[in-house]
């Protein structure tokens, strides 16, 4: 319960109508299943929940509870238990109201936007000016501000958009002692086109190792890199997803690109990027597709006939779809031609689904604007990954095997929905600066026996990237993040000294940022304990010499 | 309920149809409120919680969950994503639940009052209803059998500002050949308003009325130029095991029909005009499918309600039929259409909050370029008229049936 005084403060700070402390309503931001790897449904009701309008308000918030003692958490669109509040002294900051696009620079190639826009709107806007901007692989409803302050931010156009946390050129930040510094260039007051100045360049700071999901102040602005569009202001599509009707602009195509091994997928992968080619390009499995066009049948195929669903994830082995754009039909023949050369080099066929009606209709938006990946909820009602790191291909190839390890021993003993398949998101950064990988698990959150499963699968598989020097990106969850800490130069111990000189009061939420949190060891198998004493030996003992 | 994974695209419109960030939002009540708990999905997560016994249903709850004019855009976005949630049902329920407990809104109260009093949603006279059609020279459907029962509507049988759009609806299928009766003073709400108050028991008797008056008139065809009463025939109906024994239509798509069967012929009328898709024409007007047994997640597509298989199309044919008519369309039409701001019991408790969605709308209106706006049902109207009085708009706004009998060169006969 909020005390009477400070929420009387939060009320004369934004106004009453823009706070909240009705349980039934708090209640609406506690219920956070998706990315919940407790296994729990609701996380922590909410001291209260406030709406600023502006970075003066959001000051005045943060003061407040900084007077008050309360802790605090930003949230934009509040997807994932990482929009929730740890504990029910936490006051959670709304930025609905925050929805602005400030600034669209054509020139420069920029946009400034306040927190609550959604990637499909400021894809929208950058259209009809000839840009584009970089779109999550989570989806357009997610934040841009989120994903390149606070969290990670890959995506399928990351090929040729790179990754949000690589395309901040500015930031305005109101830091948890209510003060606002601004990062980059616009902290000289020299503009938005920058992150690395004129002006303070902290953005390893701001971020820390994997971002600090709210936990560190209020990011209230970001300027953003944007790209060239080659496509028309807008594009015309009906219907939802699946059903969806549109016309995929002129000058682009899309391939799906199978192979005759995994090995030859990875290298056309690393020449597509040499070659810079392609605007957005992800690889997903056969079964997957399957199941999310036919979920009805799936579920029969997968009881009755496993041996054809393996029979095509083997005959279409890492298969991979990337879309070509060009500036004229000379520059996309050449794209095409440059495709054609590397996929025949890499013992692969490459299958132009634009010019099959039904694919190029129901895809070319749905690629375009990164919609078509969130269905992956349609059919086990919730999905997880494992949120693996940024590697070379290589490396992520073969932390798929690794996760379908752990998978399928889950699937088989009823602890997540079987897929048929491992199921990779993998991604190519930048013409090959890095890759990332993640293993996508389907369960039912309203299956106790799934729910149970989800924190053994992530210890294990914490345990198998530690074992393969990998940092799994899920170093957000303080279990995590004590296991991981200590094997990769101590990274938290930094960001608590960080977070301690800017937050002196204490007063964020760092559940998801700082702290750590012993595993529930009584529930671990011991021989699994002792592979994690083992590697801590190890891994600490490399890293002393 | 449990299965809403909080993704928040029940706030925009479908993201491969946004071509604005100025009109990119789909849900009038988050909009304008704020909270989470004022979406789609906040309401069934505040739902789940009450289900749970975790928090109470208060006046403060009740007021958010009313604040809401059961649009059904929520249920369309999150249809894109997911088979299992329908979240239209949800908020069906949440308010039948505020009724059960007793969390009522006074205002609300006092149309069920007025309702039960005098059979209509203004709380007029009932032996004031049959006005509208005097001179028209429509049958007695108590006393005759006729081919075409027309239900005008609460809205359209007392608001005098609409008649010449009911009256034109009128004159039009009479001038395409239909033999038309209507109820007259007997005729009584649809009682789909009171359902989606939650006043199930009061809405379940106008329902019974209506069926009973249906099959003794003896029609082929009910056809109404209410939206609220379309949707209410076509779902909750049937929703509620109660099926009327005849076709029903709304007029749009009789007169279509008209039209391109060359019984109607309209003239030249040169003007530039965007069309409003009214929700419960549209989405909210899907027919009601069937309940689907078992897991939900493998509930066929053709069994689900996702806003696609509204009354879109023939209202725009109408408008094409017309020539020299030019429709320019809104960024946010057909499933994806924002709401006049009327429904869901608003305009009663809440309507400056009423006002400022028509504002919206009457905005996109305005920066198609259209000198008007038209649409085809007296709730959207109505608001659309009060907005445009109140914020300054010099949009005009019509009814599409006074529309084309203006075409026709027909006149609906004056004020009677």
């Amino acid at each position: 319960m909020i005390p009477e005084k400070a929420y009387a403060e939060l009320e004369k700070a934004i106004g009453a109508d823009n706070v909240t402390r009705e349980p039934a309503m708090l209640d609406s931001y506690s219920w956070q299943p998706f990315l919940n790897m407790s296994g729990e449904l609701w996380v922590a009701r909410p001291a209260a929940v406030v709406l600023p309008a502006s970075t003066e308000e959001v000051q005045e918030v943060v003061r407040a509870c900084n007077r008050n003692g309360l802790k605090l958490k930003a949230l934009s669109t509040g997807w994932g238990a990482q929009g929730g509040a740890s504990g029910d002294d936490t006051v959670l900051i709304d930025l609905r109201r925050m929805d602005r696009i400030i600034e669209i620079d054509e020139k420069n190639m920029y946009a400034v936007v306040e927190p609550y826009v959604c990637g499909g709107e400021l894809q929208a806007e950058c259209w009809k000016r000839g840009l584009n901007t970089h779109i999550v692989g989570a989806g357009p409803h997610a934040s841009p501000l989120a994903g390149a302050t606070s969290m990670h931010g890959c995506g399928n156009d990351s090929i040729s958009m790179s990754t949000s946390s690589r395309n901040v050129l500015g930031v305005e930040w109101v830091l948890p002692s209510g003060e606002v510094l601004r990062l980059g260039s616009p902290g000289s007051g020299a503009g938005w086109f920058c992150g690395d100045g004129p002006g303070p360049s902290l953005r390893s700071i701001m971020r820390g190792t994997s971002g600090a999901f709210g936990g560190f102040g209020v990011f209230t602005k970001v300027a953003l890199k944007l790209y060239h569009w080659p496509g028309p202001p807008t594009v015309e599509s009906e219907g939802t997803v699946l059903d969806s009707t549109g016309e995929l602009p002129e000058c682009m195509s899309f391939f799906n690109c199978s192979f005759a091994g995994e090995q030859d997928s990875v290298e056309a992968m690393y020449r597509i990027g040499e070659a810079e080619i392609g605007c957005i390009q992800v690889r997903m499995v056969t079964s997957e597709f399957i199941l999310l066009i036919m979920p009805h049948l799936f579920p029969k195929l997968v009881r009755k006939g496993g041996a054809i669903l393996e029979f095509l994830n083997e005959a279409m082995a890492s298969p991979f779809t990337i879309l070509l754009a060009g500036n004229s039909p000379g520059e996309l023949a050449y794209q095409e031609k440059v495709l054609h050369e590397i996929i025949r080099s890499c013992n692969g066929i490459a299958m132009d689904m634009s010019r099959i009606g039904p694919a190029r209709r129901l895809m070319g938006m749905n690629l375009l604007r990164c919609t078509i990946f969130p269905t992956v909820f349609r059919f086990g009602n919730m999905f997880a990954t494992n949120l693996d790191g940024n590697e070379a291909l290589d490396t992520q190839n073969a932390w798929t095997h690794t996760m379908e390890g752990y998978k399928s021993a889950y699937v088989r003993a009823g602890g997540l929905i079987d897929d048929g398949g491992e199921n990779p998101y993998m991604i190519n950064y930048e013409n090959n600066l890095y890759g990332h990988c993640e293993t996508i698990y389907l369960y039912d959150h309203r299956n106790r026996e799934h729910l149970e499963s989800l924190e053994p699968l992530g210890f294990d598989t914490t345990l198998a990237a530690i074992e393969q020097c990998n940092v799994p990106l899920a170093a957000f969850e303080p279990v995590t993040r004590k296991l991981m800490s200590p094997l990769a130069c101590d990274f938290n111990e930094w960001q608590k000294k960080i977070s301690a000189a800017f937050d002196q009061n204490g007063v964020s939420d760092t559940r998801l940022y700082t702290d750590e949190e012993d595993p529930d060891y009584d529930r671990i198998d011991p021989a699994k304990l002792e592979k994690l004493k083992e590697l801590q030996a190890r891994f600490r003992g490399k890293e002393r010499r | 309920m449990m299965s809403c994974v909080r993704c928040s695209s029940c706030k925009w419109i479908p993201f491969n149809q946004m071509k604005s960030a100025r009109f990119a939002k789909n849900c009038p009540s988050i909009a304008r409120h704020g909270f989470h708990s004022y979406s789609g999905s906040g309401r069934v997560n505040m739902g789940l919680s009450l289900l749970e016994g975790r928090s109470e249903l208060t006046e403060k709850v009740s007021e958010v969950i009313y604040s809401c004019q059961m649009c059904g855009a929520c249920d369309t976005h999150c249809k894109v994503y997911r088979e299992v949630i329908d979240i239209n049902d949800v908020l069906l329920e949440l308010r039948a639940k505020c009724v059960e407990d007793g969390e009522l809104l006074l205002e609300h109260m006092a149309v069920i009052d007025a309702l039960k009093r005098e059979n209509n949603m203004l709380g007029e006279p009932k032996a004031a209803r049959g006005e509208w059609a005097r001179g028209l020279g429509l049958k007695d459907v108590n006393t005759e059998t006729v081919e075409v029962m027309f239900h005008a509507g609460c809205r359209f049988s007392y608001d005098r500002d609409l008649w010449p759009g009911v009256r034109g609806s009128v004159r039009l299928l009479q001038a395409a050949g239909f033999e038309v009766g209507t109820a007259g003073a007997e005729e009584s709400c649809c009682g789909g308003r009171a359902y989606e108050l939650g006043y199930r028991g009061e809405a379940r008797n106008f329902f019974e009325d209506m069926l009973a008056r249906v099959r003794s008139s003896g029609a082929k065809m009910l056809v109404t130029a209410c939206a609220d009463g379309y949707a209410a025939f076509k779902y909750l109906y049937p929703l509620e095991g109660v099926d009327l024994p005849v076709e029903v239509f709304h007029v749009t798509q009789v007169l279509e029909r008209a039209v391109s069967g060359g019984r109607l012929r309209p003239g030249r009328l040169p003007c530039k005009v965007t069309y409003h898709d009214p929700c419960h024409l549209g989405r909210m007007g899907e027919p009601f499918l069937g309940r689907w047994e078992g897991d939900k997640r493998l509930r066929l597509r053709s069994m689900s309600r996702t806003g696609k298989n509204g009354v879109y199309q023939p209202p725009r044919s109408v408008l094409g039929s017309i020539p020299g008519l030019e429709l320019v369309e809104m960024e946010r039409i057909k499933q994806y259409a924002w709401c006049c701001g009327a429904g869901g019991g608003v305009i009663d408790a809440f309507p400056e909050y009423a006002a400022w969605t028509a504002a919206e709308r009457l905005e996109e209106a305005a920066c198609t370029g259209a000198e008007a706006l038209v649409t085809s049902c007296p709730w959207c109207e109505r608001a659309f008229l009060d907005a445009a009085r109140e914020t300054g708009s010099p949009m005009a706004v019509r009814d599409l049936n006074e529309l084309l009998l203006e075409a026709c060169g027909e006149s609906e006969g004056g004020d009677p």
